[in-house]
């Protein structure tokens, strides 16, 4: 919602050149660096660019715009750099010239943008750096329409320096035109300084000039521009901004501002921690430097016992000592290191707010601007900053800035324009907790975690807060629970899909049950369906809440499940054994397929292959089953409808209109963004119903309907958007067809990827072909792939996980045994006898999915309840949590609640809902822990997890809040 | 791909001018033009027209104009006529296009023109009748620039219009800011005035020197016209009280120019490197009483100051590069802008460079222009007559009307078409240039080697690769190699 508000209001301020923008702006905490701290809720009320009113209790005008950042933004005054790199550039050739203006080096057609998006929107502008006296300084606004206005002081300043910056100014010459014999071509006259008392010399000649004294000789040293300007700055009382580094240049800096009586600002100020006493008797104003250089290779700064290092001390010392000192970033910083620069000047205990003042206020006020701006006082120029902690803790990120009252920065547009082909559009987000549980058992009290474009980022106590970066408070957070085996996702379907037909075909991006689960909890589900044969279920891990089809699934399939047991008990563990036997054999095939091809080199020359090949190349035993499925497609009742399909494929060449039923994919583009467009249609003679899910249109599901004749299925619907209406021509599995969506319309080309609606009700029996690869004759024959035998395989090479359902104690050892005999860790499902033979399968199972049944009493015991899930953790065995179960599944979080009141250690209830769930279902690359570069899928708790009090107050999926 | 891309002037660097100028000798001025095609950029096309001219002017214009019976006569239904570009602003031509000083208005680029440059002879091909040579930008004043035709033994015989304008410069260069720069050229103003000042002072206190500095540069102080005329005249926004007492003849002539800037009796190409100059620009242009006679010559972003401009009224040069890129601070999206149809957007008054001497000449820059969806009148004027009153001089080039200096140039096909080549130039009445005379575009296009050129390095004959047989030599003997357009 703040996002969607923010935006708002970027689109309301597009409107060129207002004199000034209207809007209140909310936020948990206001400084206004004007004596007062706003805590608990405050509002800034600016209208026309002007702020009229700040504070708690401050009536919002009817009908202002109110953009509300949240209790945890902070909003302060636009920062003010006092000293930027703008205007850089090399001085004239004079030591001393007032004529080089440092407004005539803005370019106010630039983007400011680097230094809007850390809060700053005042800058001074120095005319050049490297003389005595460069010129005159200025102080500008970074945003607003072009023109005079965005100049606050076009002469705010002379500046200059009497560090060995300005000893290098070279010799001044002025060739003579035309040189003749008479005149001569002249010579080159040293300009001062070359030393420090030289420095303090040519500024003592600058004040008489000034004056009127010696004006002959001064002229003939300095040039005749001089005087007017001196004279002019004198007049007009304009500060004068010398830089003085070392505790010598500012000692001869005080004396020379005593003696001559000059508005003498004291700039840079490095060392002035050693002369700290004296700066602040002389009641001179001091603009604090932080000499750092980010982003260069350090320099060296001198051996010698005598060399000065650069402290960044000097503004603790003084404001101890009672002065208002500016805080500003070196000239090689920029302006947009404000806040660096500041922070790294909270040095020798400068504290937070003092150093807020430092770079608003008296900043300001040292500029002599202190009038218009750095404050947020009735009057004051509407620039706000908002960020998302205390501006002067390292690593609040932005959360906007405007200028006269009009937006200029706002970290959301940024999240918004970035690339619409970019695979995720989350900005970052900072997760600052007071217990993060990493799901390994590891609590980082407090803690935070920063995820990005669906991944997390980095987790510690303290992280980064990248441009941009939303912050969120809460109590606990806690990866998503894993469900590790469940329905969701399947619609009621008690039918069994095919093993062959991915179960990532069925996914449909989270509807309101989806998210209500991932609201409880529960963000990834091991999907698998109610029935299937014995020779072997697919797993799929999925996140059913997550809205991009792209990121929903996490690996289809991730296990597959067997049953041991059988009705007749001595059948018991057969198939099981006759499915590994099978799988062995495949998987020797292609162990030796891979040796062969290791060993393999092509022949040179490669003749062109013959043009049947691969019928007889492909593996036998596929293509029969393939034939067998076609001439018999009735094998049971699932294959009903595909029937019909195929019998009418068969009917010859020409093919008459055919359903749309099934789905329909293609990339719509509209106002040059592209999005992945899908349609899932049902067609029941000649009615077409469906759904439409597009980005570019709706974040929801649209529903469409119409009604096919021939090739042509015109279909309509409504969204937000406006109508919705689909035109064209499906023919051969190509549809072309014009997506029309309110006022706007799109040429999409949308394929046929399927012949069915796939929500598990019924199923495809297609098979899926396998890539046909030219091989050059000789070459190892690919073994094939067998989609049954396959993830035994990927088992196998431990790189899947086998479940089995397995109960009594004898068939759990036999079952093991086998599995240990092909070298797998099976995960136990079931398995009500597992806690009798604990040393039998300890470390030989990949972990075990209990019943749901927790208070287990078994009667040979007494009726003292056992807590098997607490029993097995205990014996290190991982256990997880699962539903059998569709939405059921947001119960899973009450089910591990329940086993810690049975006695199941919190920790390991925790790391059953996530990382050993993630283990067993062999996904835990992926989810299942706090951990950077994992799936940014992360719930916010008001308590600490486990609890059953706990709830669940924000989740986040592949990074993405689910609301 | 039009074969005037690939003149490369450096390549065919051995031959005599001589040899272009054939005809131009023989010409007296009187030439009548019969094409089929007469863009005259001065109301409609003329289909079969015939051009007039008589004394090097243009004396008429029209469908069936009637032709005198000693007139030379060009005859060509298959050409189109027009009145050939005009470059508005260029630093080529010159020996080389930059000065130390940096303020130095007492130069003037006649000095540095060098008639024989190949430039001049690319121009033609490329049919152009008139330059408007101005120091490079690497100066703060620059020295007085200078109008030409690209043709002529001598830079008199070439000039068109002297005292064209001063250069000045707006925009930071190498060495010097932004801030830097402005300081200068205020400083530059605030020197003439402080140096009228003296002399003002001088005449008072009765202080010859200004009078001796005259005599040794030239001038007689004490010659009626040098004694009468005023030290500060015309329309200047800042004046001195008491300068009737000084006579012009007193001027120093390295301050002249700059007077006569103020004055409002030169004007000033004030070259701005972007849109924050371009500020600078307006300011000191009025700032110092010569806004009414600037042209700025963009360049960069200068573009984004277009309301800035349209404001003050002056009319523009464009920079050759047109196109703008500029990334998206938000997202990182490219941005392109076309900088011709900004202007023309906002009704401002523009031409355009050439960005080299050849393939990117003023027709190839007005047919990008076309390209970019700008109006095709527009494009032609800002190559022809547009250029021309920027110039001051759209009642002498940029259209063929009466009255109008004898300049015609005749293209095979449409000029801002990428096959049509310039065939002849006529300049001031005489042909200059014959496409069928042309030494090097012959041996560039066709092969046929100039007198005395050495074959070095290059086989006599070549082996045909599929019959193995050796080909024929090339010769200039009826084996013209077929125009590849």
């Amino acid at each position: 919602m703040r996002f969607l508000l923010q935006l708002a209001a970027s689109a309301l301020c597009a409107a060129p050149l207002c004199a000034g923008g209207s809007v209140a702006l909310r936020a948990g905490t206001i400084h206004t660096s004007d004596g007062a701290v706003h805590t608990g809720g405050a509002v800034v009320v600016v209208v026309d660019g002007k702020i009229v009113a700040v504070g708690k209790d401050v009536a919002v005008p009817a009908g202002l715009r109110v953009v509300d950042y949240g209790p945890e933004a902070v909003i302060v005054p636009g920062l003010v750099a006092a000293d930027s790199s703008y205007g850089d550039g090399q001085g004239g050739g004079r030591t001393a010239d007032l004529l080089v203006d440092a407004v005539d080096g803005f370019d106010q057609h630039q983007s400011y943008l680097f230094a809007l998006q850390q809060g700053v929107t005042s800058a001074y502008i120095a005319p050049a750096r490297g003389r005595l006296v460069a010129g005159r300084g200025a102080v500008v606004k970074l945003a607003g329409p072009v023109g005079p206005e965005r100049v606050i002081a076009a002469s705010a300043m002379v500046h200059g320096t009497i560090t060995a910056e300005a000893r290098a100014v070279r010799g001044w010459w002025e060739p003579p035109i035309p040189a003749t014999i008479d005149v001569g071509l002249g010579f080159e006259q040293a300009q001062l300084p070359k030393s420090l008392i030289g420095a303090i010399v040519a500024l003592q000649e600058l004040a008489s000039l000034g004056k009127g004294e010696d004006v002959a000789r001064l002229e003939a040293e300095y040039g005749p521009d001089l005087r007017a300007g001196l004279v002019e700055v004198l007049e007009a009382k304009t500060p004068w901004r010398i830089g003085a580094d070392s505790a010598e240049e500012i000692r001869a800096l005080l004396a020379f501002a005593k003696e001559s009586g000059l508005p003498i600002v004291i700039d840079g100020a490095n060392q002035a921690a050693l002369v700290a006493e004296e700066v602040a008797k002389s009641g001179l104003a001091v603009v604090v430097e932080a000499d750092y250089t980010p982003n260069a290779a350090p320099r060296d700064q001198g051996k010698d016992a005598g060399d000065d290092w650069r402290r960044y001390d000097a503004a603790a010392e003084l404001a101890r000592r009672g002065v208002a000192v500016a805080l500003a970033p070196s000239p090689s910083m920029g302006a947009h290191e404000v806040r660096f620069a500041a922070t790294l000047l909270r040095r020798g205990g400068l504290s937070a707010d003092e150093a807020l003042l430092g770079v608003t206020r008296n900043a300001a006020e040292v500029l002599g601007v202190g009038r218009r701006v750095g404050r947020l006082a009735p009057g004051f120029d509407g620039d706000v900053a908002v960020f998302a902690g205390h501006p002067m803790e390292s690593g609040s990120a932005t959360l906007a800035t405007w200028v006269d009252g009009e937006l200029a920065f706002s970290a959301a547009d940024r999240a918004a324009a970035r690339e619409p082909g970019a695979r995720y559009q989350s900005g970052p987000i900072v997760l600052s907790v007071d217990e993060l549980h990493v799901g390994d058992g590891t609590v980082l009290s407090p803690g935070e975690l920063l995820m990005r474009d669906g991944r997390i980022v980095e987790v510690g106590r303290k992280v980064g807060r990248p441009s941009g970066a939303m912050v969120v408070r809460g109590k606990a957070a806690m990866p998503g629970m894993i469900d590790a085996l469940g329905h969701l996702g399947l619609e009621g379907s008690n039918r069994g899909p095919a093993q062959r037909q991915s179960m990532s075909r069925i996914v449909e991006p989270g509807d309101l049950a989806d998210r209500k689960v991932a609201m409880a909890g529960v963000t990834t589900v091991g999907l698998t369906p109610r029935s299937g044969a014995r020779s072997g279920i697919p797993v799929m891990a999925y996140k059913p809440a997550a809205d991009d089809l792209s990121v929903q699934v996490v690996d289809d399939p991730c296990a597959v499940r067997l049953s041991w047991s059988a009705a007749n008990r001595r059948e018991s563990g057969r198939g099981v054994a006759e499915a590994l036997k099978k799988a062995a054999d495949y998987a020797k095939k292609w162990t030796e397929y891979e040796a062969k091809l290791a060993a393999y080199s092509p022949p040179k020359a490669e003749p062109p292959p013959p043009p049947l090949p691969e019928k007889k190349k492909e593996e036998a035993k596929k293509d029969g089953e393939e034939k067998k499925d076609e001439a018999k497609p009735a094998e049971g009742e699932k294959k009903e409808e595909p029937k019909k399909d195929e019998k009418k494929k068969k009917k010859g060449e020409e093919e008459p209109p055919k359903p749309v039923t099934g789905s329909w994919e293609g990339k719509l583009a509209m106002d040059g963004v592209e999005a992945r467009i899908r349609l899932l249609l049902v067609e029941d003679s000649g009615k077409v119903e469906g759904s439409l899910r597009c980005d570019l249109v709706s974040a929801e599901l649209v529903s469409v309907s119409g009604a096919r004749d021939g090739h042509k299925a015109p279909l309509s619907g409504a969204c937000a958007a406006g109508a919705i209406a689909i035109e064209g021509e499906a023919k051969d599995g190509k549809w072309k067809a014009k997506v029309s969506v309110g006022a706007k319309a799109a040429e999409v080309e949308l394929a046929q990827t399927s012949t069915e609606v796939l929500v598990a009700r019924r199923s495809e029996q297609r098979k899926e072909k396998d890539e046909k690869k030219d091989e050059a004759k000789g070459a190892p024959k690919a073994p094939g792939v067998d989609p049954e035998l396959e993830p035994l395989r990927r088992a196998m090479m431990g790189e899947g996980a086998v479940l089995v359902a397995v109960q009594r104690e004898d068939e759990i050892v036999a079952c093991v045994d086998l599995f240990e005999s092909h070298g797998i860790q099976p995960v136990l499902v079931g398995a009500g006898d597992a806690w009798k033979v604990l040393d039998r399968i300890q470390g030989r199972v990949a972990g075990v999915l209990l019943s749901q049944r927790i208070q287990y009493v078994d009667p040979t015991q007494g009726l003292e309840p056992i807590n098997r899930y607490e029993q097995l953790a205990a014996a290190g065995i991982p256990v997880a949590f699962h539903s059998l179960a569709e939405e059921g599944a947001a119960d899973l979080p009450l089910m591990a609640a329940y086993a810690v009141s049975q006695g199941m250690g919190p920790a390991a209830a925790l790391r059953a809902l996530t990382s050993d769930a993630a283990r067993i279902l062999a996904i835990d690359d992926k989810v299942g822990l706090l951990a950077a570069g994992m799936d940014a899928d992360v719930l916010l708790l008001d308590g600490a997890p486990l609890e059953p009090a706990t709830s669940v107050l924000r989740a986040f999926v592949a990074g993405k809040e689910i609301r | 791909m039009s074969m005037k891309q690939h003149i490369l002037p450096g390549a065919l660097a051995c031959a005599a001018l001589s040899l272009l100028s054939v005809d131009a000798l023989a010409g007296d001025g009187k030439i009548a033009i019969k094409a089929g095609r007469v863009i005259t950029m001065n109301g409609a096309e003329i289909k079969d027209g015939v051009i007039v001219i008589e004394d090097g002017r243009i004396k008429e214009v029209a469908a069936g104009a009637a032709t005198r019976w000693d007139s030379e006569l060009l005859d060509h239904p298959e050409l189109t006529a027009f009145p050939g570009f005009v470059e508005a602003h260029t630093n080529r031509g010159m020996d080389r296009p930059n000065e130390n000083i940096e303020v130095a208005p007492f130069l003037d680029v006649r000095d540095s023109i060098d008639p024989i440059n190949f430039y001049f002879e690319d121009s033609l091909r490329q049919g152009i009748v008139a330059l408007n040579i101005q120091q490079g930008p690497m100066c703060v004043v620059g020295a007085q620039g200078r109008v030409v035709r690209p043709f002529g033994m001598t830079v008199e015989d070439m000039t068109i219009k002297p005292d064209a304008g001063l250069k000045i410069v707006a925009g930071s260069r190498m060495g010097r800011s932004r801030a830097t720069q402005a300081m200068m050229l205020r400083k530059s103003f605030a020197d003439v005035e402080r140096y009228l000042a003296k002399l003002m002072q001088d005449e008072k206190d009765g202080k010859d020197a200004a009078k001796r500095e005259a005599l040794f540069q030239g001038r007689d102080p004490e010659k009626p016209e040098n004694k009468e005329g005023r030290a500060m005249e015309g329309v200047a926004k800042w004046k001195l009280s008491g300068f009737e007492i000084v006579g012009r003849g007193l001027v120093d002539k390295k301050q002249e120019p700059m007077l006569r800037l103020v004055e409002g009796k030169l004007m000033a190409f004030v070259q701005c490197d972007g849109a924050a100059s371009v500020h600078l620009a307006l300011e000191v242009a009025r700032h110092n009483g010569f806004l009414a006679n600037t042209v700025l010559v963009l360049d960069g972003d200068s573009f984004k100051a277009v309301d800035a401009i349209a404001e003050a009224g002056v009319p523009v040069v464009l920079g050759p590069n047109m196109v703008w890129t500029e990334r998206d601070p938000l997202n990182g999206k490219e941005n392109e802008t076309f900088i011709p149809s900004v202007f023309a957007g906002k009704k401002v008054r523009f031409a355009l460079q050439s960005l080299n001497s050849t393939s990117q000449s003023l027709w190839f820059q007005a047919a990008t222009c076309v390209s970019y969806g700008l109006d095709r009148e527009t494009a032609m004027a800002s190559v022809t007559s547009t250029a021309a009153d920027i110039l001051r001089l759209g009642k002498r080039v940029g259209r063929l009307a009466p009255g109008f200096d004898g300049n015609v140039v005749l293209a095979s096909g449409d000029p801002l078409s990428a096959t049509a080549r310039v065939e002849y130039v006529v300049l001031d009445g005489e042909v200059v240039y014959d496409r069928s005379k042309d030494p090097r575009a012959k041996q560039l296009l066709e092969g046929v080697e100039q007198l005395g050129a050495a074959q070095q390095g290059l086989p006599d004959e070549e082996v045909d690769p599929h019959s193995g047989q050796k080909k024929p030599a090339k010769n200039d003997k009826g084996d013209k190699t077929e125009k590849k357009d």
